[in-house]
């Protein structure tokens, strides 16, 4: 039995190294928090960022893996009173959603980018003026395809 | 005739604080005759025009026009790049504004990262994915609550501490950690387009 444990143990380890291996390759190849840096002109706070990028996906590994505990702890309310636990749940929950959709949506783009699509589809159709408005035009399609998922509930679908 | 020269190495991307700027401010530079040295250091090669662009591109063959300019007969080997952009930059403004982008940037770095791990692990499944693997060698049901789950949590912990290679301020090698390389990267880019655009646009102080 010990020796089962152990080796699920040295899995569990494996798979969490890789995990960290892969994902975090991909987000450093798009480039995304140099350029989130290099645009707010506080590239010597880069360390902190990265602070960040670890706690966060510490906070969001625990709050996935250990689902099912995390949700009979909050149960137990810690004695605070509902008004207050629901106004702060509100906020963390709006912080939660703005900041991580800007994150995705920079991550969309990124990688649109990266793949060369805007320019070469913009060279094809011999595009020169007006990238502005059609950059516009993407970020308004993201949103509303977004707020339209989500009215829609087409999640319950698998839509 | 002595054959003087002077060797010049300019910078890639200067940044100056004041309008006027001197070639010693955008390249260092050589030369066995002191006096020459010292004229060419205090070559005024750009002066921004108050409300004007705020960066220009400029050839090192306008430099290197320049110092022949100074005195007959001298040569100039350029050991640098071949053009250099200046940058105007004031005085960074310490203070509220860049406490608040920098906490902007944090949050963004902290949600959207467990926002990543999130959907990372509910696109794979994670909960099935471990609770086959513990049945696998238990030979009993998952609870949701095993080794398996506290031992990943733990190695992605220790997996990205040592891929960012640093423990809170501290760095656990010497080595820079990827995103600052990245940074690097990203700046050299920057830089490269701006001087390729510049070219493109006919705006680079050449020699004329």
């Amino acid at each position: 039995m010990l020796l089962k444990r152990i080796f699920l143990g040295v899995l569990g380890a494996s798979f969490g190294l890789m995990t960290a291996g892969g994902v975090f390759t991909v987000l450093l190849a798009v480039g995304l928090i140099p350029r989130f840096a290099g645009k707010t002109h506080t590239g010597r706070r880069v360390m902190l960022y990265e602070t960040m990028v670890i706690l966060g996906t510490m906070a969001g590994d625990i709050c996935s893996v250990f689902e099912p505990q995390m949700g009979a702890a909050a149960t137990g309310r810690l004695g605070v009173p509902e008004p207050v636990l629901n106004c702060a749940a509100g906020v963390l929950l709006a912080c939660f959603g703005f900041f991580a959709g800007i994150f995705i949506g920079s991550l969309a783009m990124a990688i649109a980018e990266m793949l060369d699509s805007i320019p070469i589809f913009a060279r094809r159709i011999g595009f020169r003026h007006g990238l502005g408005i059609a950059v516009l035009a993407v970020a308004l399609g993201k949103a509303a395809g977004s707020l339209y998922y989500f009215c829609e509930r087409m999640f319950l679908f698998g839509g | 005739m002595e054959n003087k020269t002077v060797y010049i190495k300019p910078k890639r991307n200067a940044e100056v604080m004041k309008e006027d700027v001197f070639l010693k401010d955008i390249a260092s530079l050589t030369c066995t005759d002191e006096p020459l040295l010292a004229k060419a250091k205090a070559l005024k090669v750009y002066h921004f025009q108050e409300g004007g662009e705020k960066r220009v591109v400029i050839s090192n063959l306008r430099l290197i026009e320049l110092i022949q300019g100074l005195e007959k007969g001298v040569s100039v080997e350029n050991v640098g790049e071949m053009d250099t952009l200046i940058k105007l930059v004031k005085m960074e403004k310490k203070g509220f504004l860049v406490w608040m982008k920098v906490v902007f940037v944090a949050l963004i770095s902290f949600f959207g990262t467990a926002f990543t791990i999130m959907a990372f692990h509910n696109d794979i499944g994670i909960h099935d994915v471990f609770n086959r693997i513990y049945e696998q060698v238990m030979g009993q049901t998952s609870n949701g609550f095993t080794t398996l789950e506290v031992t990943y949590s733990l190695g992605l912990a220790v997996g990205i501490t040592l891929f960012f290679n640093h423990i809170g301020g501290r760095r656990i090698t010497q080595d820079p950690t990827p995103i600052e390389v990245e940074m690097r990267v990203y700046e050299k880019d920057v830089d490269d387009t701006l001087i390729e655009t510049a070219d493109r646009e006919g705006k680079t102080i050449d020699a004329s």
